[in-house]
């Protein structure tokens, strides 16, 4: 017995054969001693049997014949019709991605850690997604308006807010909207460069009134620096170097700061 | 070169299975398969012997998945494309014979795409952390987190389901 720990992420290495042989043993008598994460690991694995089984009668339909050619060599006369297809169930699959966001955010115990500030993340950064693909819908409230944007975004969070100047940055603010976020709300803020780069801070009324750090989050090219302030929960995202957008960050704070004390 | 294309052949029908599970509906799921198999045979030069066929085709069939929903969700053009094809993709995907089965999938449906392709690929089609890692690119760490989180999600979802379930039986 080397003493190693086992934790709750060791329960997907075993799940899924990760666990070095020589410690399957240990693993299994720490489970017998966690009546609670054992359930869990079974639960798991349960579920995994049943994705398996429904799956599996794919694998048993004859393979179609336009995949067999394919797989010869054979090349297809005209691809365009077909081609929109699957193209069309991967903008779906994207919509989803929106959806399912707004929809798992209600939930309580996904994440560990930091779950609060973690969900907050992976809200901004499925909320900029959404929004900054749109082309006609960027914002709900656009920047020509900006004092009635402030202040309603500030009513609705119940934080007093005012969209920061980005320009020094080369972000030009396009505008801001409101978004559901878990119980509560957020506002998002749209920023634009000149080559269309689009990046928006997103702010949401937290309860806890502690401070973190500049934290990074990534999904799928994405990336979100984001952090507590005093109630404040923060996030600028967008698909910007990392070291730009950290600069945001930091002047997203200075400003955020400033705006509250006068 | 005839050994490879077979080795190709063997392969297919667990493309089939990742990509219906991704795109649920059948015919774009087998576009999505071909388009992967024309480009692996333009490639066979590329796919170096030793190298396992299944971890290079899926990583190609991922890169045509992701490029296509990078394209979509930057020209903005998700939100137009599926009109024309609603239809299709309600359709259920499979005769699938039991209800447990349909919930596992339609619970399946509401995952994150990236999760539920990191669930798949490693739960489903049994590849190891570190193929998963290199079909999806990415570090080791977030393809656990998302491992993680998409199982707590998939279980989530089956309890509701299973709720709902109940709540119809109930129901006079």
């Amino acid at each position: 017995m080397n003493g190693r720990s086992f934790h709750e992420r060791d329960l997907h290495l075993a799940l899924d054969g990760e666990l070095p042989a020589e410690e399957r043993a240990a693993f299994q008598a720490w489970l017998e001693t966690n009546p609670e994460l054992q359930a869990r690991y079974r639960r798991y694995e349960a579920d995994a049997a049943l994705l398996r089984e429904g799956l599996a009668e794919i694998t048993r339909e004859p393979v179609p014949a336009r995949l067999l050619r394919a797989a010869s060599g054979e090349r297809r006369q005209n691809p365009s019709p077909r081609r929109r297809s699957w193209q069309a169930a991967a903008a779906v699959a994207i919509l989803a991605l929106g959806l399912s966001g707004g929809y798992l955010a209600g939930r309580a115990g996904l994440g560990q850690g930091e779950p609060a500030m973690m969900q907050m993340a992976d809200r901004a950064i499925m909320a900029h997604n959404v929004y900054a693909a749109e082309k006609l819908h960027v914002v709900e409230v656009a920047a020509d308006q900006k004092a009635h944007l402030d202040g309603w975004l500030s009513k609705r969070i119940g934080l007093p807010l005012a969209a920061p100047d980005l320009r020094g940055h080369g972000f030009e603010l396009l505008g801001g909207r409101l978004l559901p976020a878990g119980a509560g709300m957020a506002a998002q803020f749209m920023y634009q460069d000149r080559s269309g780069n689009r990046l928006s801070l997103y702010v949401t009324s937290e309860q806890t009134k502690g401070e973190t750090g500049f934290r990074l989050a990534e999904e799928d090219g994405t990336r979100a620096y984001y952090w507590l302030d005093d109630r404040y929960g923060c996030a600028v995202a967008g698909k910007v170097p990392e070291a730009a957008l950290l600069d945001v960050a930091k002047s997203v704070y200075e400003q955020l700061m400033e705006g509250t004390r006068t | 070169m005839e050994e490879r294309k077979a080795a190709i052949v063997g392969e297919i029908p667990g493309l089939r299975r990742y990509a219906r599970a991704l795109l649920r509906n059948r015919d774009a799921a087998d576009d999505l398969v071909q388009d992967c198999l024309e480009r692996a045979l333009l490639k066979l030069d590329g796919w170096r012997t030793g190298e396992s066929p299944r971890q290079w085709l899926f990583t190609i069939m991922h890169h045509l998945f992701v490029d296509q929903m990078r394209r979509k969700g930057r020209r903005g053009e998700a939100a137009l494309l599926p009109l024309d094809h609603d239809e299709a993709l309600s359709a259920p995907a499979t005769q699938l014979g039991d209800a447990a089965s349909r919930e596992v999938l339609e619970s399946l449906d509401a995952i994150a795409p990236e999760r539920k392709a990191a669930l798949l690929l490693v739960a489903v089609e049994g590849f190891s952390y570190a193929e998963a890692s290199l079909i999806l690119g990415v570090p080791a760490g977030t393809l656990m987190s998302r491992i993680a989180r998409g199982r707590e999600e998939l279980r989530a979802l089956l309890d509701d389901a299973g709720r709902r379930r109940r709540i119809r039986v109930v129901e006079p």
